[in-house]
């Protein structure tokens, strides 16, 4: 284990756990996900050049 | 946010973020998971309690600690964390319920000018549309990518 550093403070302190490694790709919260594909499924994702300011 | 976060753990690939809410009800163990959606380079942003024994996932839990603000936080911060690690990415987001997105709602509005700073942020408005992020207006979901993405994406 060992810890990631970090110097800016919009950053979290992380501490390198890769026990963690086994939720990779489980899919936790697969409503969340389930309302997200259909969101995007439906209006795509944001027109960025439209939206340039 | 330059404001009190919580120590997070996380994979090596900075899939998913784990920490500990401290607060009057205990120790509370969070999860924070960026998934791939079925469109290259946007993920989804799924983030609840974590019931050790069952080895399960609460989004719906109401765990009253007195630390939300810390929480939203620690959460928002591995957004900066997982955008370092993929910049290319966009992140989609939404409350699981319609009270926690206007709880979103209302720490983006709180946050804007320094999201902006790194981040273009949408909102998913009631004519089922994008648009950017306008300050007082309802949306049922988010995105957010960083800026230098809106000319490349």
């Amino acid at each position: 284990m060992k810890t990631h550093e970090v110097n800016k403070s919009k950053r979290p302190a992380i501490i390198i756990d890769d026990s963690l490694e086994k939720f990779k790709g489980r899919n936790l919260f697969p409503e969340k996900l389930k309302k997200a594909n259909e969101i995007l499924a439906q209006a795509g994702v944001p027109d960025f050049n439209k939206l340039k300011k | 946010m330059n404001q009190p976060k919580y120590l997070c753990r996380s994979g090596k690939s900075f899939f998913v973020f784990k920490f500990t809410s401290k607060g009057s009800k205990g120790l509370v163990e969070k999860i924070v998971e960026y998934t791939e959606t079925d469109f290259e380079n946007i993920y989804n942003l799924g983030f609840g309690d974590y019931d050790q024994v069952t080895d399960s996932m609460n989004d719906l839990s109401i765990t009253d600690n007195g630390d939300s603000s810390k929480v939203l936080a620690t959460v928002a911060s591995t957004v900066y964390t997982f955008t370092d690690e993929y910049p290319s990415a966009a992140i989609l987001f939404t409350g699981s319920t319609p009270a926690r997105t206007r709880l979103y709602r209302m720490a983006i509005t709180i946050n804007l000018a320094e999201i902006s700073q790194d981040f273009v942020i949408f909102g998913f408005n009631s004519e089922q549309n994008w648009e950017h992020f306008i300050v007082d207006k309802s949306y049922s979901a988010f995105l957010v990518t960083k800026r230098e993405n809106i000319y490349t994406l």
